[in-house]
């Protein structure tokens, strides 16, 4: 009887979790861009379908909305733009631009169609904008990743050819390779779907859906998939082919592909290498959205927010690039996270957090069991959940080295470690830090004066982590 | 005109209502202190094996460690029950006046569960993550008491897993992760204990 119970509890949960999603999913549009993801939410009106200018503007710079009648002045980082109630037309940077469909003000709210955003993004914001309507994804930003398929033979084998590096999703099912692109602007050819009369390959797919680009090769026995070319290509071969002396080392071993669904990432080297022309550091202003995290006042996920920007600034201000996972109160999960980390190729990921218990500041990294690191060890792919283990001495040493300058930089400080998320999945030396007052009560935490200290010795920490890098290489 | 006996019925039915509602007070009342936790206290550790001296590490939010503190406790032969009562204890023992590290109310550890000598299971209750502080410090001390805990009880321990009413969590409270085996050696080693 509890066991029914039990389970009518769970049908029930995940039919609400189903129809949530559905609603979700038909009513939003996601927006990736370098520093940040986020959803913006669609407005049905006539037919059409609109979006809200400060929603979308909102997490990529500095907005303001002047409502004066029926017009909207918006400025974007000191851009303007006017727009009119029920006008197909409106003005920006002082050019005229068609609308496809009329403004909508509701609200004292501005909303342009959801059309309009590939022409009105690069106009007001200098940035390219391209619009996946079949994933109802946006890409600011980031160029498209274009790639080609290429079928090698003797032995048998799927070439597929990047124009950017990739680090997609691995599931190795029966019959089928499935390469899933989370966050890479990934673009088809000019076919959906090639099929081949190989003995090997059979065909190659390509699909988008709000999950993101799934490249999925068709194959008549089980396969690996090996990188080369720093990420550029993926060769999917036979699994007995790759196994053989002299050949490259096999991506899953054939007792993956009888475990469908299983998640695999790409293994790194596991020396530090300070990427050139890729942002240094990635900042990851914790919680956000619906999760507020630690019971502080303001919550936890604003106070994030804040001391990551101010970071960023300083660290700026350094010369020293920095990318935000969140520039705005958006929820994020974990995966999220840790693959817009991954993706961005940062050389460090540092998650912010802020606690009213305790004092000072405290400097983790995270564990991985090492029986299920050991049981990994022939592999050359890592599951997602430890893509972090060649990493996880660089790790260490990251956050006694960012304790120890942060106590030079006169905010006690000490480290230790613990099994964190999502730190486990990220390619990159990766540590948290949780700030707690430092002679002040919970309440302290909001003080710009406490802000502002805690943020420049971080700054300062960051840096002496990348000077000593810099050394060393 | 009334009867004399509809009065005599109002009259008892009035009292009647009157020491029920009486009653009930007198039951509310008794249903908040067992829901106390000084009252909880009193029920912790049933007496029913010889006592002994065993190490529980209680967690301090403030300074953030971890100190051991001998307990003397009667504890059962069997292992897995040993193992959830000095949990119980060491849950308890936050649950008292001015802790340095609260639970919420009704925090408790369900079982113990022992795979082999190496690893446990320990099936926490949902009281437990409900009341637990978020925070990296907060959670890592409330796990990391446990296992230390544990490792004084069973020497053998490797590892150790963290269930919530019996299924898997990805985080005790939105920060450290659940997901996965706990490391005893690399607990032992990172946990930030109090000399
Ligand atoms: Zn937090």
């Amino acid at each position: 009887m509890r066991h029914l119970l039990h389970a009518a509890r769970w049908i029930l949960l995940l039919q609400l979790l189903l129809v949530a999603g559905f609603a979700h999913g038909a009513r939003s549009v996601s927006v990736i861009s370098a520093q940040t993801n986020y959803q913006v939410e669609v407005l049905s009106h006539d037919g059409v379908e609109y979006v809200g200018l400060t929603d979308l503007l909102e997490p990529l710079g500095r907005v303001e909305s002047h409502v004066e009648g029926n017009r909207v002045r918006f400025l974007f980082n000191g851009a303007e733009a006017v727009f009119e109630q029920g006008n197909t037309q409106c003005r920006v940077r002082s050019t005229r631009v068609d609308l496809p469909a009329s403004f909508l003000l509701q609200d004292g709210r501005g909303y342009i169609p959801l059309a309009s955003v590939g022409v009105l993004l690069p106009k007001l914001a200098e940035l390219t904008a391209e619009m996946h309507p079949a994933s109802r994804r946006i890409f600011v930003g980031i160029a498209s990743i274009r790639y080609t398929a290429e079928l090698r033979t003797s032995p048998s084998r799927m070439v597929l050819s990047f124009s950017a590096p990739v680090n997609p999703s691995t599931y190795m099912e029966k019959n089928r390779v499935r390469l899933l692109f989370r966050r890479e602007p990934v673009v088809g050819g000019t076919a959906s779907k090639l099929t081949y009369s190989d003995p090997f390959v059979r065909g190659v797919t390509f699909n988008e859906s709000a999950a993101g680009a799934e490249v999925a090769v068709q194959v008549a026995q089980p396969a690996t998939v090996t990188v080369g070319d720093g990420g550029r290509t993926l060769t999917i071969s036979p699994a007995q082919a790759a196994a053989a002396p002299g050949a490259t080392s096999p991506v899953a071993p054939p007792d993956a592909v009888s475990n469908p669904g299983q998640q695999v990432a790409p293994v790194a080297p596991p020396a530090v290498k300070i990427a050139r022309g890729k942002a240094f550091v990635m900042l990851d202003a914790a919680h956000g959205g619906a999760d507020a995290g630690a019971a502080s006042s303001p919550a936890e996920k604003l106070l994030t927010l804040a001391l990551a920007r101010r970071v960023q600034r300083e660290l700026e201000a350094k010369g020293i690039s920095v990318v935000l996972a969140r520039a705005s109160d958006v929820a994020l999960s974990f995966d999220q996270r840790a693959a817009a980390a991954n993706v961005a190729r940062v050389s460090l990921y540092v998650a912010i957090h802020l606690s009213p218990e305790g004092h000072g500041a405290r400097v983790y990294s995270t564990l991985l069991p090492p029986a299920t690191l050991a049981e990994q060890d022939r592999r050359a792919f890592l599951p997602w959940d430890l893509a972090q283990a060649p990493y996880l001495e660089r790790s260490a040493q990251a956050a006694v080295a960012v304790a120890g300058a942060l106590n030079s930089a006169g905010v006690t400080a000490r480290n230790s470690a613990v099994a964190l998320r999502p730190l486990n999945s990220v390619t990159a030396p990766a540590i948290a830090v949780e700030f707690a007052p430092l002679d002040g009560g919970a309440a302290e935490l909001a003080t710009p004066v406490y802000q502002q200290k805690v943020a420049s010795a971080l700054a300062v920490a960051i840096a002496t982590l990348r000077g000593r890098w810099e050394e060393a290489q | 005109m009334i009867s004399r006996k509809l009065q005599v019925f109002t009259v008892l039915l009035v009292l009647v209502i009157l020491a029920m509602a009486g009653y009930f007070v007198h039951l509310k009342r008794k249903a908040e202190a067992i829901a106390s936790p000084q009252l909880q206290q009193a029920l912790v550790a049933p007496v029913n094996g010889p006592a002994e001296t065993t190490l529980l590490f209680l967690p301090n939010d403030e300074d953030g460690t971890l100190r051991a503190t001998s307990v003397t406790l009667a504890l059962p032969s069997d292992s897995g029950e040993r193992a959830r009562l000095a949990l119980h204890t060491l849950i308890a023992r936050g649950m008292e006046k001015d802790s340095p590290h609260p639970y919420g109310a009704g925090a408790d550890v369900h079982d113990v569960f022992l795979m082999d000598p190496n690893s446990a299971v320990v099936n926490l209750n949902q009281s437990l993550v409900a009341g637990q502080h978020p925070g990296i410090q907060n959670e890592q001390l409330t796990l990391y008491s446990m296992v230390l805990t544990l490792k004084a009880q069973l020497p053998q321990l490797a590892r150790v897993r963290f269930l919530v009413e019996g299924k898997s969590a990805e985080t005790l409270a939105g920060h450290v992760a659940l997901s996965d085996w706990m490391d005893v050696a690399q607990v032992q080693q990172s946990a930030p204990i109090a000399h």
